[in-house]
């Protein structure tokens, strides 16, 4: 045996790289490509996809057509869900990218090549993310005749595209993190389904804990959750960008801390084994992972209802509020707008004051109204008026339920300590007639339910013909 | 037929292009490699032997830059092990239990390989084709992967070694789960790499039949470290030594001459126990009792006399064999200690 210092170079005509040659990420995104939408799951998946939004947009113009949910209301709906279950695909996808080529067998001989393992992700998380687009693509004709022709479908687009990237970026780096830390497809499967029902869990918390100090805190860091949260009042509520931006921040936070660790922790150490190969960050991840799911269901509980914020009411005399409508008619969906003034008749000034709307319906047979459906602006608040000094505030509200309701205002003086109390003054009613408004019905919504499903399947013949006919169909010899 | 032939039209003059020195490796506890050092030159087919748990799949995930060791080095066509990047640009494997794009064709895969090392499409596709002639697969280039027999799959993995025109490959269990003409075909093709190529080839094998009939050299590995190493010729010889002195001999004849032969072989000196061998068609097995001065010459006498006996006796000799002169009996000596 020859020592290895005395080693020849042998350079039998190895092939030099090609400066025509692609890049590595292009050859592997379209490799993935070809397998997630020829191969046929992405395909599929987006026609399950397609048949769900279909069942949901049915639902919805069936309760349209009852004049339950409003145009705004059902595009926001149909946006959230079509995001959520296109961020399930998502994540699906990223948890098969690296486990399940070692559970094929097929990502050693990826990683014998000569290629840059962040090129290797790159491809992959690229063709990941080539899912949302489709989804998103899907949804628009959906959202588009939920909407019927209300300007909420522009705003829509925009900010679900924008607010869709950046989860979609997200949840397809979770997924793709948990499968290079799994040494087996199931167990990538199995924690990403956990932590897409982590993720889920505030969302589904009772309104009160919501809207608590910790609820609003756990919305706030739960990308989706904040995501909903945003597009939900800046959408359905009127409320301008300026006031709710804040709530895209955790989400552009996911996008960037999951591409960062991808390309910067875990591409560097891809290897045929699960995880990296340090064992100081391998024995750290678990309890990591651990430490971190632990407490995001110890920051749920905290969110209970049992914490959640209770008021108490108190005292307050000398001040007026007057409205300057009495009836109307209109239809469901449309808007109405009206101005309160509260005046201080005190020789003092007043405390801080609170005018809320309130919204009742006049059927006792009815359903009971909840204000917070019919207007983004439930509550204002005045700091103090200067004796004598009047205010106005300006109110919308979108009709939702057809029928006959009463909107009235009333006036609450903050109490000056916990143990004293005020006294609510109410102002006239507007007496509100409220017909249905009925161009959408389940019969006009149909062409699409089965439009984009039959669409689906076309292209999804048209693919598997075409693959057909460019390979030999022939059996094994 | 596959012939051990390979040796003559393979020079010692090869430059070696692939040299491990020292290479350890541990699990936990258990250390897994002692201390593995040994070379290959080019054009010729290393056989790398070894129990289940000596090392072997260690060794191969090294020297491909799957895994580090925790220390020594190698060298492939002059590139340090420190530079993993280049070693696989010279570099071609065939993993045990590799897995294949089942919805990619064949001609598909060795393109889409062709490109990863650097090649432009145009070039990738042309060295595909050439690939799939070369490994018999040019008439199913345009069949689904996933339609492949096993044996067609293994042509095609080797393809896929082969496509950056390696200076070395691995081939691992590369005939596992064929049948015996698929094993045959396939070892005529190692065999063409080499020759033709003037490829490195590094063949891991339980069947040691198939290192001995297509290996020029052979390393044995137990227990992390290596028991016998050099060409297949000088380890029999070297081992067989040791075992001959203690060990027997089978000749076959007509199954209507096994009395005789019986007869004429129990009057022998220095013959003891012969005995049919099992259910083995005209088979017998016979003891040698050890020449007094140990010397290997009187045991090749002894073999001679055997063989004149019998034809002296008009008994025809249909087969003779030395129990281990053989690989696999060096094999089973060499690792004994492993398996007690």
């Amino acid at each position: 045996m020859s020592d290895i210092q005395t080693v020849q170079k042998v350079s039998v005509s190895k092939i030099k790289v090609s400066e025509k040659a692609s890049p590595t990420w292009w050859l592997v995104f379209k490799r993935e490509m070809a397998d997630l939408w020829v191969g046929g799951k992405a395909l599929n998946l987006m026609l399950i996809y397609s048949v769900v939004l279909g069942v949901m947009v049915y639902i919805y113009s069936f309760n349209s057509e009852l004049s339950l949910i409003p145009p705004k209301e059902a595009t926001y709906e149909m946006l959230k869900n079509a995001m959520s279950i296109s961020l399930f695909i998502g994540l699906i996808i990223g948890a098969d990218a690296l486990s399940g080529e070692r559970d094929r067998g097929t990502l050693e001989s990826l990683l014998l090549t000569p290629t840059n393992r962040r090129q290797i992700m790159a491809g992959k998380f690229l063709a990941g993310l080539s899912q949302w687009p489709a989804a998103f693509l899907i949804a628009l004709p959906f959202m588009k005749v939920l909407s019927q022709g209300d300007a909420v479908l522009g705003p829509a687009i925009f900010w679900g595209a924008v607010t869709g990237t950046m989860l979609a970026v997200g949840y397809t780096g979770v997924g793709m993190f948990v499968s290079f830390w799994s040494a087996s497809n199931k167990t990538s499967y199995f924690i990403s389904l956990g932590i897409y029902i982590l993720f889920l869990v505030p969302a589904q918390l009772p309104g009160r804990a919501q809207t608590g100090a910790a609820g609003q805190f756990l919305q706030w860091v739960n990308p989706l959750a904040a995501v909903n949260h945003f597009l939900s009042k800046h959408l359905v509520n009127y409320r301008p960008f300026s006031e709710y931006w804040t709530w895209l921040e955790s989400p552009v936070v996911f996008a960037l801390l999951m591409v960062i660790l991808l390309f910067f922790y875990a591409a560097p150490g891809l290897r045929i084994e699960a995880g990296r190969k340090s064992r100081l960050l391998a024995k750290l991840a678990r309890p990591a992972a651990f430490l971190m799911i632990a407490g995001l269901i110890v920051a749920s509980l905290v969110a209970s209802p049992a914490l959640a914020y209770q008021a108490k009411q108190t005292s307050g005399e000398n001040l007026q509020i007057s409205i300057d409508a009495d009836v109307s008619e209109v239809k469901t969906g449309d808007t109405v707008e009206f101005n309160t003034t509260v005046t201080n008749g005190d020789a003092e000034a007043s405390p801080p004051l609170i005018v809320a709307m309130n919204i009742i319906n006049l059927d006792a047979k009815g359903d009971v109204v909840d204000p917070e459906d019919w207007s983004p602006q439930r509550t204002q608040y005045i700091e103090s008026l200067a004796p004598g000094q009047s205010a106005n505030l300006h109110w919308i509200i979108n009709t939702i339920l057809d029928g006959d309701s009463m909107v009235y205002m009333v006036l609450i003086p903050a109490p000056a300590s916990k143990e004293s109390t005020s006294q609510a003054i109410a102002t006239s009613g507007i007496h509100l007639t409220v017909t249905p408004f009925t161009r959408l019905n389940p019969q006009g919504v149909l062409p699409y339910v089965i439009g984009a499903p039959v669409l689906l399947l076309a292209i999804i013949y048209f693919v598997y013909r075409r693959r057909n006919q460019q390979i030999d169909m022939g059996g094994s010899s | 037929m596959i012939n051990n032939n390979h040796n003559a039209v393979t020079s010692n003059s090869q430059p070696e292009i692939l040299v491990a020195e020292g290479l350890k490796k541990s699990y936990g506890p258990r250390r897994a490699l002692k201390g593995l050092t040994f070379s290959l030159k080019a054009g010729r087919i290393l056989g790398f032997l070894g129990p289940n748990g000596a090392g072997k799949t260690t060794s191969i995930r090294i020297l491909t830059t799957m895994m580090e060791p925790e220390a020594g080095h190698f060298m492939i066509d002059g590139i340090s092990s420190e530079y993993p990047e280049q070693i696989r640009r010279r570099i071609g494997v065939l993993p045990e239990n590799l897995g294949f794009p089942r919805q990619m064709t064949g001609l598909e895969y060795l393109i889409y390989y062709g490109q990863l090392y650097g090649r432009t499409a145009s070039e990738a596709k042309a060295n595909a084709l050439t690939l799939l002639e070369d490994v018999g697969l040019q008439q199913r280039g345009k069949s689904l992967i996933g339609s492949y027999s096993h044996g067609m799959r293994q042509r095609i993995g080797i393809a896929r070694a082969l496509v950056n025109d390696p200076v070395v490959v691995f081939l691992d269990e590369p005939t596992l789960g064929l049948d015996p003409r698929g094993q045959a075909e396939l070892l005529e093709l190692v065999q063409r790499i080499a020759r033709e190529r003037n490829t490195g080839v590094v063949l891991c094998s339980h069947l040691l039949s198939e290192i001995e009939n297509v290996c020029d050299d052979v390393v044995i590995l137990n227990l992390g470290q290596i028991v016998a190493r050099g060409s297949v010729a000088e380890v029999v010889g070297r081992v067989q030594q040791n075992i001959i002195l203690r060990n027997a001999l089978r000749v076959q004849v007509p199954s209507e001459s096994v009395a005789e032969a019986r007869q004429v072989l129990e009057a022998m000196p220095n013959i003891t126990g012969v005995m049919p061998v099992g259910e083995l068609e005209g088979w017998l097995r016979m003891e040698l009792v050890p020449p007094n001065d140990g010397d290997l010459a009187t045991a090749h006498q002894l073999n001679n006399k055997i063989l004149s006996a019998l034809i002296k006796a008009k008994i025809p000799i249909l087969g003779f064999e030395v129990e281990g002169g053989r690989l696999q009996d060096v094999f089973l000596h060499l690792t004994e200690e492993s398996i007690k």
